[in-house]
């Protein structure tokens, strides 16, 4: 079992692997993906019952609650990167930092935008200055400064490493920000799922919630694996092995 | 430990020598903190309130300009390049470059902060607090600042110390909090005990992170 997952991640390492594998994988994820967020979408808007309290509006669930919540994982995802790209030097996962940088900050500022869509009729005001959003702002200025440092460098290698030092430095400062401004001021509903532990929510609106958030994540996989492809083709450019393919095709 | 000393007195003397390390964040501080009052009001109740606040972000923003010049001389002499060749401990050398530069570029605007009594009405009782935590806090924004030079050496974009502003959230609503508490009566030693246990927790990683990030520009 160790043996096969060593295998894998060495393989892993490789460009051509990755692009022969990827080409093959991406129309299954993407397909899925899209159908997924599709049908949770017209489940969670029209067939899913009306909130009690929040009425109809409630439904923008369905688009900030997985948007929000990939955002985070990606950034987490992008530090498990850097200290990869820290440690074995692999150059893949600076391909996967800079391509995933951007989905991520989209990721979050569609949850930001959704939430304050969201905090209109219910708080009445499109912002507050509460714990959680503002530590998804911070995560969301965190993501704008990685993408920033990137294009400073000349040297690829010195870019990948400048943005793995950064993403390191934000991910362990990251839990600090989060519990200082929950000092500071909260006022948002707590969490309304939680793996371990009841859900505050019933099972006809978390059926279609839960669906929405695989949609989401298989979408950041499916987009996740382009934009690397596109980063591997132009880092790859001159290669032997990509001209090959590229005349194959 | 005879090289470090040695080092501290070299750093020292450079900075003292060059007035405008340390006149600049200084005259940056005394202008915005006089301009608060004129553009806002010069109501005593709603300076007041505000104080905290805008002592602690002028501070944030006056020590912003000093952060390049943590590494940036040594960068363009190459002198960096020959510590990195020397296989001396790095890490030390950083903090006492770090040290130097808190000692220059904070702990005047500190002492000038006592003005703020004056100039924006904050009540008496505040002053202890405001001293300690930006005696404690100060030290972590440079720690920042030092990460954010290292990486955008010998590059005059704002990307670098503005990659240092959200990073040092935690310290600013630490620091404005205990102030704040006190003003109310509040017992403020918790949250100075917090910008302690900040500081000593990122000491090490942003030290590390800084060599490797001067590293970078050497390969």
């Amino acid at each position: 079992m160790f043996q096969v997952l060593k295998n894998f991640y060495h393989k892993l390492g490789s460009y051509p692997w990755f692009y022969k594998i990827s080409g093959k994988v991406i129309p299954f994820v993407g397909v899925l993906s899209i159908s997924l967020i599709v049908i949770s979408s017209i489940w969670g808007l029209f067939f899913s019952p009306t909130d009690a309290v929040q009425g109809d509006v409630y439904r923008i669930i369905y688009f900030h609650v997985p948007a929000v919540s990939v955002s985070q994982v990606i950034y987490y995802s992008m530090s498990v990167a850097a200290a990869v790209f820290l440690i074995w030097r692999m150059k893949m996962a600076g391909v996967y930092i800079k391509s995933l940088a951007p989905i991520g900050a989209a990721f979050t500022f569609i949850g930001l935008l959704s939430g304050a869509i969201w905090g209109q009729p219910t708080w009445g005001t499109w912002w507050v200055w509460d714990a959680r959003l503002t530590s998804t702002l911070v995560l969301f200025l965190f993501y704008l400064a990685i993408i920033g440092m990137q294009s400073t460098f000349a040297s690829r290698k010195s870019a990948d490493t400048a943005v793995s030092i950064i993403t390191l430095v934000g991910v362990v400062n990251l839990p600090i920000v989060k519990k200082s401004v929950d000092w500071w001021n909260t006022l948002h509903q707590p969490a309304s799922i939680t793996i371990s532990g009841e859900s505050s929510i019933s099972n006809e609106m978390l059926i279609p919630l839960l669906l929405s958030i695989l949609g989401v994540y298989l979408f950041v996989f499916f987009t996740g694996l382009l934009s690397m492809r596109a980063e591997i083709s132009t880092r790859e450019q001159n290669k032997e092995w990509f001209k090959k393919l590229s005349s194959n095709n | 430990m005879i090289y470090l000393l040695k080092i501290f007195q070299k750093e020292f003397l450079i900075y003292s020598r060059k007035s405008s390390s340390f006149i600049s964040p200084v005259v940056f501080f005394l202008i915005s903190i006089s301009l608060y009052p004129i553009g806002i009001s010069n109501d005593p109740d709603i300076l007041k309130d505000l104080a905290p606040g805008l002592i602690w972000i002028t501070i944030l923003l006056s020590t912003l300009i000093s952060f390049q010049n943590i590494f940036s001389e040594d960068y363009e002499d190459g002198s960096i390049e020959v510590l990195l060749a020397s296989g001396q401990n790095i890490s030390l050398i950083v903090l006492i470059k770090i040290f130097v530069n808190w000692i220059f570029s904070c702990l005047p605007i500190i002492i000038l902060s006592v003005f703020s009594i004056f100039l924006l009405y904050l009540p008496q009782e505040g002053l202890r607090p405001l001293i300690i935590s930006l005696l404690i806090g100060t030290p972590t924004i440079c720690l920042f600042g030092a990460l954010a030079g290292a990486l955008s050496l010998g590059k005059n974009s704002i990307t670098g110390p503005a990659l240092m502003l959200p990073l040092s959230l935690p310290v600013l609503i630490l620091g404005t909090q205990a102030i704040n508490y006190s003003l109310n009566g509040i017992n403020f030693f918790s949250n100075i005990l917090f910008l302690i246990a900040i500081l000593i927790f990122l000491l090490p990683i942003i030290l590390f992170a800084s060599v490797g990030a001067l590293k970078l520009h050497f390969n």
